[in-house]
């Protein structure tokens, strides 16, 4: 199945950056659709007939998300997430660097439609360059009046702030993300209530992530049938998907979701020379790992749910036949255990122990008692904390200490404690 | 305002309140609650002096109106806020998933040996700071680091030492990080070493948890893992240096 170019359609070729070259291409013709002949109400529908799920990791319907917002006369707000850090993901800091101007359009729709006057973006602290590049054309779409007071000659308006992040993956999480946003330290709050009934100051929020909102205008523009038909009926349309690992050509491929791992792979190039694909986690660093036998699975949510793993942020990363799984599971479970806010005791000592633990091993002092140890804890610590940091750290760890366990006994070096 | 900071250094902190503050009410202004702007104004900060110093947190602290100790719990959670000074480059190398599986470890290995230092660790002549840092989304361009937040990519042997050349000889594209207070070994809060134990003097130090003059804390955790069964995980060498208990290399410990 060939990549089909919508969202990233003209990077490399042209430069969208520049908002005149956005507009010579239809660029903000749906926003203007919108605002001056349409209801909020009209553009909710047409989202929901469109089947769009989340691009940000959980997949959840973009259309019933916003249908939770109360109608209890309060300010409403529309926060764009672009704190893109799951392991394996690069497609929004490539969105907001390359084509700022549709991330833009995308979040002046959805503000409309869930009837907000103020947005947010929340742009990661490392992505300094997408911060600038995207601040400067926010600056032109405004000059141009698509950012403001009275747009079109309505008496609607809508602002839109950039806010940089500082370094914490957590605040990919929606309500670390909102506290973060209020000048606090980015901890998840206790849900519910959720975003949409108490969000940012305590308002009504919708937190979407970037590459969800670059859909809208194409969304307006071609139909929700056009949206909804491409792809596996309840999870329909184009994804951006990252590839990396062991491919010759990584990168991202903006794909129907329903192609099938192997056409991933063949899309990025193929193994490296003379090596075997063993392996592939599907969906970022929280995903559970597939194996050789799973590449023909259709890419979507649900065959990746159905299979015990997910689609996630759409981060896919390939394993070969010289990769050193105890290794790969070193890095995630680092990764979990530096990134955890502290808050939930399972998560901060659980994730840390796994890390000692795995650490150890590397360094030539595995027990017997390990591999179990490691499946223990892991399972232990999953489930029972205030968001789904924690509870990330078992599913790549878990499958990959049971497909691989001889990989993981070659690190043992004494008998089992008793 | 002549300033003495925590690491002993006198600097003038009225100069950087003046060149901050019109950007700070100009943020304040920008959101619904003045404390949104918390973070954008400790980037302020860092901007003009390259670090977060206990004098900026203050002055934010009065200017969105919290105590300055949330302000300092809050700058603690963010990984990009230096609460130390840092040297005038800032290198932060990917040692996740997919630049692991593509030759991280060697870079990561090849800085440390060239630079003499550890993660978290500035060079002895107080220009390069090294850093050891989670994905930051440039994976199909791995392995790849950033200097001063701007990205390099493929990294190779060859590629590291033409970025260090670059730095050296002042041709490198990323500006440098001001410079206000001479930097120590490490940034990391709570993490430098001691040049002498206090516990034998019977004071409570986190770096001491025994008490028992054990500076770095590293025979009290050592004899607890002689047995196995006391505990399950131990620090590794790379841990204990990473951590500040152990320096890589000797060397006058700051601070």
């Amino acid at each position: 199945m060939p990549t089909i170019k919508v969202l990233t359609d003209g990077i490399g070729e042209v430069d969208l950056r520049d908002c005149d070259v956005y507009r010579g291409r239809g660029g903000y013709e749906q926003w203007k659709r919108v605002v001056t002949k349409m209801q909020p109400s009209d553009v909710v529908d047409l989202v929901s007939k469109s089947n769009l799920r989340g691009r940000g990791g959980a997949g959840f319907p973009t259309g019933r998300k916003w249908g939770f917002l109360p109608n209890n006369g309060r300010p409403r707000y529309m926060v764009c997430n672009s704190d893109e850090a799951e392991p394996g993901t690069f497609k929004d800091r490539m969105l907001i660097e390359e084509t700022p101007h549709q991330v833009i359009e995308g979040m002046l729709i959805g503000t409309y439609a869930i009837g907000a006057k103020r947005a947010f973006i929340y742009i990661r602290g490392e992505f300094k360059r997408g911060y600038e590049i995207f601040t400067k054309a926010l600056a032109e779409a405004r000059a141009a009046g698509f950012v403001g007071e009275r747009l079109f000659g309505t008496e609607h308006g809508i602002e839109i702030t950039v806010h940089r992040g500082a370094g914490a993956y957590i605040c990919g999480e929606e309500t670390a993300l909102l506290n973060s946003l209020e000048g606090k330290r980015g901890e998840p709050r206790l849900k519910p209530p959720f975003p949409a009934i108490k969000g940012l100051y305590g308002e009504p929020t919708v937190v979407n992530n970037v590459e969800t909102l670059a859909f809208l205008p194409y969304i307006l523009k071609n139909g929700p049938e056009w949206f909804a038909q491409i792809g596996p009926p309840k999870s329909p349309g184009l994804k951006v998907v990252s590839v990396s690992g062991h491919v010759k050509k990584p990168g991202n491929f903006e794909v129907p979701l329903g192609t099938t791992l192997r056409e991933l792979l063949e899309l990025a190039g193929g193994p490296l020379e003379g090596r075997k694909i063993i392996a592939v986690q599907p969906g970022g660093g929280s995903s559970a790992c597939l194996f050789e036998e799973h590449l023909d699975l259709s890419y979507d949510f649900d065959t990746m749910a159905a299979n015990g793993t997910m689609l996630g942020s759409g981060a896919v990363v390939f394993f070969d036949d010289t990769t050193d799984f105890v290794k790969a599971a070193h890095a995630l479970v680092r990764f979990f255990a530096h990134e955890s806010c502290g808050q939930c005791t399972p998560c901060r000592e659980g994730g840390h122990w796994l890390e000692l633990t795995l650490e150890r091993m590397l360094h030539g002092d595995g027990l017997d008692s390990d591999i179990d140890m490691l499946l223990a804890v892991s399972r232990q610590l999953t489930g029972i904390n205030l968001c789904p940091l924690g509870d990330s750290i078992e599913p790549f760890l878990a499958s990959v200490v049971k497909r691989f366990e001889s990989q993981f006994r070659g690190y043992v070096k004494a008998e089992a404690v008793a | 305002m002549s300033v003495a900071s925590r690491v002993g250094v006198e600097r003038d902190f009225a100069a950087t309140l003046a060149q901050v503050r019109p950007e700070a009410e100009k943020l304040m202004a920008e959101y619904p609650q003045k404390r949104s702007a918390l973070l954008p104004i400790l980037h302020a900060f860092q901007n003009v002096e390259g670090w977060v110093s206990p004098e900026a947190m203050a002055a934010a602290a009065a200017m969105v109106g919290v105590p300055v100790s949330v302000v300092e719990s809050t700058a603690s959670f963010y990984t990009l806020f230096f609460r130390r000074p840092v040297g005038q480059y800032v290198l932060q190398v990917c040692r996740n998933l997919s630049c692991r599986l593509r030759g991280a470890d060697e870079i990561m290995a090849y800085f440390r040996e060239k630079l003499e230092v550890g993660h978290l660790q500035t060079t002895a002549d107080g220009r390069l700071s090294y850093e050891e840092v989670e994905c930051l989304a440039a994976c199909d361009r791995a392995p790849c680091m950033q200097v001063n937040l701007e990205f390099v990519y493929d990294l190779t042997r060859v590629k590291v030492d033409q970025v260090l050349d670059a730095i050296s000889a002042g041709t490198f594209e990323t500006k440098p990080l001001p410079q206000t207070v001479p930097p120590g070994r490490t940034w990391h809060v709570g993490h430098e070493a001691p040049k002498k134990s206090p516990g034998a003097q019977g004071v409570s130090n986190p770096n001491d948890p025994g008490g028992i003059g054990d500076a770095t804390g590293e025979n009290t955790i050592l004899r607890l893992v002689a047995d196995p069964r006391l505990i399950a995980a131990r620090p590794t060498d790379e841990r204990l240096v990473r951590e500040g208990r152990r320096l890589i290399h000797d060397g006058e410990v700051s601070h």
